[in-house]
């Protein structure tokens, strides 16, 4: 694959991506990290680089006891430890 | 509760001199008045302090995080 076909696929990826997000806008949406933490809450935006800002959030911690933190009013999510986005997702099990 | 399109930059001008909490990992909070960032979300805090578990250390005057560690920034009420 040379440079120019490259990007082109980059170019239609982004342009893809960024229409799921935007339907996501509104509504609720469960993160997964990649470390062991994942978090829900409704998506008020994003940018290029799939920072987050959400409302409502909940915060799960994945350990042995499931702990959870719960913050009200406004996050941004720093998106480069995303690993996976879940449109109208509820979280973790606990 | 305020439901409308906001990007990641737009929140950035709104929280300017308010008090926030920077999460770095699962156990560290910073918690200060915003200052500035950058593109690489590098951060500028004033009187912060240091929240590790329960409170560690207390920093007053400048801060600055480096924003490749960061996984959370949220508006404090």
């Amino acid at each position: 694959m040379n440079a120019s076909s490259a990007s082109f696929f980059v170019t239609r990826l982004c342009s893809v991506m960024d229409k799921l997000v935007d339907k996501c806008i509104g509504s609720r949406i469960h993160i997964v990290m990649k470390s062991d933490k994942e978090i829900v809450g409704t998506l008020l935006g994003f940018d290029d680089f799939v920072n987050m800002v959400l409302e409502d959030v909940t915060e799960f911690e994945i350990t042995p006891e499931g702990r959870r933190i719960t913050k009200l009013d406004q996050i941004l999510l720093n998106g480069n430890n995303i690993t996976m986005l879940v449109p109208g997702g509820e979280g973790p099990e606990v | 509760m305020s439901l409308q399109k906001q990007t990641p930059s737009d929140f950035l001008k709104q929280i300017i001199r308010r008090p926030v909490v920077v999460k770095i990992n699962s156990r560290i909070d910073y918690r200060g008045s915003w200052l500035a960032q950058n593109g690489y979300i590098n951060i500028a805090l004033e009187s912060t302090e240091e929240y590790v578990n329960g409170p560690l250390k207390n920093k007053y005057g400048d801060a600055f995080i480096q924003g490749k560690y960061v996984t959370t920034q949220k508006r404090r009420m």
